[in-house]
């Protein structure tokens, strides 16, 4: 069966509360990728337009040439350029063989638009992520 | 799915991309063409997918080709698409068998899906869909490569331009060496010979993948090419412009004593119109 599997798509926090039904719809359009060790997987500023789940190994996250983060299996990054196609907010490298599965601009954007309880609940999920990120950057 | 056809069958340029249809076109045309098969964009994107189906069904199709392969894309949907996305979309030499051509080619849909290739899309103005169909052919194991410009595309003169290195094309094509050039009349004669320096061939790997081999400072800097293979690739120049007409960049390889034509292109900025 093609793309990634159901239970590690619904992992995903932007995914986390499809349906089942819902999350199989959108595991079908992942697709595998691989990237080397030392391998740039999205860089700072450029345009993409694909989202990321990794699977197995290691990358780390800089913005602006220092280091911020380590992400690894289960970790998700590159959403936001996928829905609004604006720039890269940081620069992910490979810090060994990274397995990923990536979901692109043009597989997700026809599913949301052609699939209004998909839309909506992403649409809670991202409202939900804004509402925290204003919290705190008010307290 | 129709999606794989053998080289000299490529015919449809929304359906297999450029490089594909170009090399269908020589093929056709009697050139010689290193044998090969065209895919499709959409079985591309079936193979990137995981669909089994589609992944038989090009494992199958290079049973007859002698591996190892060159896996190449072949940009679909834009006028000389190939020439704009060179660099973006990628080729993968080596690829040992058909074992491994499935993530070959779903490496090659992803490079049409790279960051550095959505930029670009967004910077001209083509952020639609990207499709990449790919050419799988058995990779030669040459002497000498290089490219060729069916006329010279500084000055617009009506004579050959050749560059040429030691093993792999993509010495030259990367720029990785400086290239013996040499300028050949339409004739024959041989107008100049400038000779390089090739510090490097790139060659196949034992495992996959290309490596550098040294050359000694002899072979570095002595010509790569003899009268007798200037006077052929002065020929295949000549049957390029009969098959595709006048003004093209060609990319071409001897091995095992054989000239053969890997890629045959428009000139894009030519020196006169």
């Amino acid at each position: 069966m093609p793309g990634a599997p159901p239970d590690v798509i619904q992992q995903v926090p932007l995914f986390a509360d499809l349906t089942r039904k819902q999350v199989e719809e959108v595991a079908r359009l992942f697709k595998h990728r691989r990237f080397r060790a030392g391998e740039t997987v999205i860089r700072e500023g450029s345009g993409g337009a694909a989202f990321f789940l990794i699977e197995s190994g290691e990358a780390a996250v800089s913005v602006r040439g220092e280091e911020r983060a380590k992400l690894g299996p289960g970790d998700a990054f590159g959403e936001l350029a996928m829905i609004d196609e604006g720039a890269r907010s940081a620069t992910i490298t490979a810090s060994s063989e990274v397995d990923c599965w990536g979901l692109t601009f043009w597989d997700f954007q026809p599913l949301v638009e052609m699939n209004g309880p998909i839309g909506w609940k992403l649409l809670q999920t991202l409202a939900k992520r804004l509402r925290s990120a204003e919290q705190a950057g008010s307290a | 799915m129709k999606g794989v056809v053998p080289l000299a069958k490529a015919d449809q340029h929304d359906v297999f991309g450029s490089k594909a249809v170009g090399l269908g076109e020589a093929t056709r045309g009697g050139l010689p063409v290193p044998p090969g098969v065209a895919l499709s964009g959409p079985i591309v994107e079936a193979v990137a997918s995981g669909e089994e189906r589609a992944i038989k069904k090009v494992a199958k199709s290079v049973r007859t080709l002698e591996g190892p392969f060159a896996v190449r894309s072949s940009a679909v949907g834009e006028d000389g698409a190939d020439a704009s996305f060179a660099g973006q979309h990628v080729t993968l030499l080596n690829v040992p068998s058909g074992a491994e051509l499935t993530d070959a080619v779903r490496e090659i849909w992803w490079s049409a899906n790279s960051d550095s290739a959505i930029t670009y899309r967004q910077r001209t103005g083509l952020f639609v869909r990207p499709s990449v169909g790919v050419v799988v052919q058995a990779l030669l194991d040459p002497e000498t490569a290089g490219v060729m410009f069916t006329q010279n595309p500084i000055n617009g003169a009506d004579e050959r331009v050749i560059e040429a290195s030691w093993g792999l094309g993509e010495a030259v094509v990367s720029g990785r060496v400086i290239p013996d050039n040499y300028r050949v009349a339409r004739s024959g004669e041989i107008l100049a010979r400038t000779p390089g320096l090739k510090k490097i061939a790139i060659r196949r790997g034992p495992d996959g993948g290309t490596v550098d081999e040294q050359m000694s400072p002899e072979d570095a800097e002595r010509d790569c090419l003899s009268d007798a293979q200037l006077a052929e690739l002065n020929m295949l120049a000549a049957r390029c412009e009969e098959v595709y007409g006048a003004g093209r960049d060609i990319e071409w390889a001897f091995a095992d004593d054989r000239l053969y034509l890997l890629q045959c292109r428009p000139v894009t900025r030519a020196g006169t119109a």
